[in-house]
């Protein structure tokens, strides 16, 4: 066969089996991570969540920028300082027909701590003492303690019908069986790490989505996800990797999508006696730990120049942080300042702290956790250098840093932070107020820091259910934590999108979903 | 030949043994794996919690015991990650990289055979010289650059080929596979000649020496002074000679594909177990770890059990014999 005959022959046979093309009803999307199973109360996994949202809906929903809206709530409101009531949204329908009551809600909170998995949704239902059903559509929910973030808490209470059954488990999920919920889509085929089929829920009670069919396709691989979108395989990807960034902006054949996302790099110095890594003045080891001196701290801060952290290392996919929440969310304080770099005040603030000669540390961060972490890191410990420090920068992959993280063996951290409730008590509260496991406080706080005057304004928050007073008290914990350098939040990371185009139009989200019934086409 | 069989089932289960106590130490050494999966917010009691539920809290020892209790029971466990018996989750992903081992190694083995004798027949031809400079090439440049390569050809810029997945999938047999359909095949076209090239390389290389050397024997020599033609020769003697180290190769070759053809399985989305792998040494979900390794190890002990049959064919001077 000469070359000519082949080429030909590969063409026909090309033509005979390529995949028909997308119809206007359908919409395959290519996404860097899908759930780990079909059921909705297994794992509090961000894709898991995003996923199943297609299928089941929350009790409570968020919108683009994070704040609460209606689901299958349609209002909810504090009876007494430990009793929430919800209004169920009445006329709604589960994919096999039965109609949503109040029952089902209950049944969904009660069935999460017999089933959740290692990465446990009882997170979300912590607060929950009882769940009553008064009438089919109105559900009171008794708290332990007071309660004000409840609402929030239940973005993420997906609902099942009462008819699942306490011994279904994640293969009837993953099967089909038992996949019933009352979302946009209904559940047609899914396989571990592939392909998830949707098709849309023509009655579904916020009005049937677009497309009709849905596929998305679980592409882990950056250069793999974009090649599936070059090719045509997928109309939309996700998490598109900054070095295509730059390219596809200047590609006519692509449309890009960008957003702020919830995650923020975090620079996180040990403020405990005695340090796990030893800082060496001069060459030589000392007990002394540096970073309690809020001076110290400060000077870290004023050596960051975050402008060329954002435009050189993120090539523009970032934002300048100043506290540890984008704006907008519930709790991010106005008054903080923008942060600044100033090279001669970070020297000069070490000199008095008694450090005129620097000090050499261990600095070490995630370089698979999310785009950008790896570079980051490196140029913080450059710029640090800069100020007269001697910085051993070592970036891990999360497997290994996690655990060690846990460890608490990190002089120096840094690692990305990600305010998924759109509020501060879940930031803060994890990682900024004192340690404290009876009240479930400060279990990510692993630099040691303790502060009575934050701790105070924040528990004072946590126990207000007015929500103007709530928000007022966590702007104030913001302001102080941030001021006190608790830690030094360095840049906010954002997502990039990109579909063919002028094919699509949608909103990006500030969680970095992609909800296909949030997805119009273009004409 | 049955102490023989014998022999090597008892090779097979003491490494198994050793190579799970290995990850079982491994995990152990790099930490909890409840500290990489848990939710950021969890609290303290929730950890503690789980740590006891999954058993991580007692000595390491006492972990192995149980896991080997129920490996007597026929369980091997139930992934973290998934909440699915691990032997199930391998196996609904073990199709999907059977059909791409089958065709690559085939591709490798019905092109590079018969390219390396070719050459090594006439070693001296220009035709030869070319494919021992693309053998180079197929040995040399990482076969991740070459899936991209291949994407950016034939997917992206010609558009003939899907650039990724397996497409339709059939049935043949009971079981699943995309050599079932026409689209199927389209799908595994791109990611099975990746996987080849490098076992291509390989097969030529082998080939070609053993031709080289095969034909300056002097059973060839007499073979041609009776006046038999070359193809006879070449393919009733010489073959028969050269096929011992090509086999042995094939056979290794077969195994590590199977078991870690994951750089083409992440570069083209295919859905088969080295992706899961990879995902599960991650997330640090020991049960899959262990498994996966159970079954790449049995796997080994199969493939070398029956290249030694081979053997024997080949070469009756071989004999299979136990205690050696």
């Amino acid at each position: 066969m000469n070359v000519r005959a082949l080429k030909s022959a590969v063409a026909a046979l090309a033509l005979l089996v390529a995949a028909p093309a997308a119809f206007a009803q359908d919409l395959t999307i290519g996404v860097r991570a899908g759930p780990d199973s079909i059921d909705p109360h297994w794992s509090t996994l961000g894709s898991q969540a995003e996923t199943l949202r297609h299928i089941f809906d929350t009790l409570v929903d968020v919108d683009e920028k994070l704040q609460l809206k209606p689901g299958l709530a349609t209002s909810w409101t504090p009876i007494d300082d430990t009793t929430w009531e919800f209004k169920i949204r009445e006329g709604v329908k589960f994919h096999d027909g039965s109609p949503l009551t109040a029952k089902d809600v209950k049944f969904s909170i009660e069935r999460i701590p017999v089933v959740t998995g290692p990465m446990p949704m009882t997170l979300y239902t912590k607060y929950v003492e009882t769940a009553e059903v008064v009438d089919d559509y109105t559900l009171r929910i008794k708290t332990k303690g007071v309660a004000p973030s409840l609402p929030n808490d239940f973005t993420r209470l997906f609902v099942v019908s009462a008819n699942t059954g306490m011994e279904a488990r994640n293969e009837q999920f993953n099967s089909g069986e038992k996949a019933i919920g009352t979302g946009p889509y209904k559940f047609v085929s899914w396989q571990p790490k592939g392909d998830l089929v949707l098709v849309r829920n023509d009655d579904y009670w916020g009005g049937a989505p677009h497309w009709k069919n849905v596929v998305r396709k679980e592409i882990a691989d950056d250069a793999a996800r974009v090649a599936a979108l070059r090719s045509g395989q997928v109309d939309l990807i996700n998490y598109v990797p900054a070095s295509d960034y730059v390219g596809f902006k200047n590609d006519k054949a692509l449309d890009t999508f960008i957003s702020d996302s919830v995650y923020i790099l975090n620079v996180q110095p040990t403020v405990k006696d005695v340090l796990p890594q030893k800082v060496k003045i001069d060459g030589k080891e000392t007990d002394v730990n540096p970073f309690k001196d809020l001076r110290v701290r400060q000077a870290l801060d004023y050596a960051i120049n975050r402008d060329v952290l954002v435009n050189v290392v993120l090539e523009g996919l970032g934002t300048p942080a100043n506290q540890l929440m984008p704006e907008g969310f519930f709790g991010y304080s106005t008054e903080l300042p923008k942060r600044e770099y100033d090279l001669a005040k970070a020297k000069e603030l070490l000199a008095e702290a008694g450090y005129p000669k620097g000090f050499e540390f261990d600095f070490t961060c995630t370089n698979n956790r999310v785009p950008g972490d790896a570079v980051v890191c490196e140029a913080l410990a450059q710029m640090w250098s800069r100020a007269g420090l001697k910085v051993n920068a070592q970036a891990l992959n999360g497997t290994v840093y996690f655990p060690a993280a846990a460890r608490e063996e990190f002089s120096v951290a840094m690692s990305a932070w990600g305010t998924l409730t759109g509020e501060a008590a879940y930031t803060y509260g994890a990682l900024v107020h004192t340690r404290d496991k009876d009240k479930g406080f400060g279990n990510f706080n692993r630099t040691g820091y303790s502060n009575p005057e934050f701790d105070a304004v924040f528990a004072k928050g946590a126990a207000t259910l007015n929500n103007d007073e709530r928000r007022k008290l966590y702007e104030q914990g913001s302001f102080i934590a941030m001021e006190d350098r608790a830690l030094i939040p360095t840049v906010i990371l954002q997502t990039v999108w990109a579909a063919k185009a002028g094919e699509l139009k949608f909103t990006p989200r500030v969680d970095q979903e992609t909800r296909a019934y949030a997805i119009q086409p273009a004409k | 030949m049955l102490g023989y069989l014998a022999q090597r089932i008892a090779q097979a289960v003491v490494v198994i043994f050793a190579m799970s106590i290995i990850v079982f130490v491994g995990v152990f050494a790099i930490g909890n794996p409840i500290d990489v999966m848990i939710d950021p917010a969890a609290t303290e009691q929730m950890r503690d919690e789980l740590i006891r539920r999954y058993g991580l809290d007692l000595p390491l020892w006492q972990q192995y015991f149980l896991f080997l209790q129920n490996v007597a029971r026929g369980d091997l466990g139930t992934s973290m990650i998934y909440n699915v018996p691990v032997v199930g989750l391998i196996f609904s992903r073990l199709p999907a990289t059977l059909d791409l081992v089958l065709v690559s190694v085939s591709i490798a083995g019905l092109i590079g055979i018969p390219a390396g004798i070719w050459a090594g027949y006439k070693p001296d031809s220009k035709s030869a010289k070319i494919i021992m400079a693309l053998s180079v090439l197929g040995f040399s440049v990482p076969t991740f650059w070459i899936g991209m390569l291949l994407i950016m050809a034939f997917a992206v810029h010609l558009g003939w080929l899907p650039s990724g997945g397996r497409g339709e999938v059939g049935t043949i047999l009971g079981i699943p596979t995309s050599l079932a359909t026409l689209n199927g095949w389209s799908h595994v076209i791109l990611p099975a000649l990746n996987l080849s090239l490098f076992k291509m390389g390989l097969m030529i290389r082998l080939a070609r020496a053993g031709m080289v050397e095969a034909m300056r024997t002097d059973y060839v020599k007499f073979a041609r002074a009776q006046g038999l033609p070359d193809r006879q020769i070449v393919t009733s003697h010489v073959m028969r000679n050269i096929m011992i180290p090509i086999v042995t190769v094939f056979g290794l070759e077969l195994g590590s594909t199977l078991a870690f053809a994951v750089v083409t399985e992440s570069v083209f989305n295919w859905p088969g177990v080295g992706k899961l792998i990879i995902d599960s040494i991650l997330q640090l979900d020991r049960p899959v770890m262990v498994a996966y390794l159970v079954m790449v190890v049995t796997l080994f002990v199969l493939i070398n059990l029956v290249v030694d049959l081979i053997y024997a064919r080949l070469d009756p001077r071989v004999r299979l014999k136990g205690g050696a």
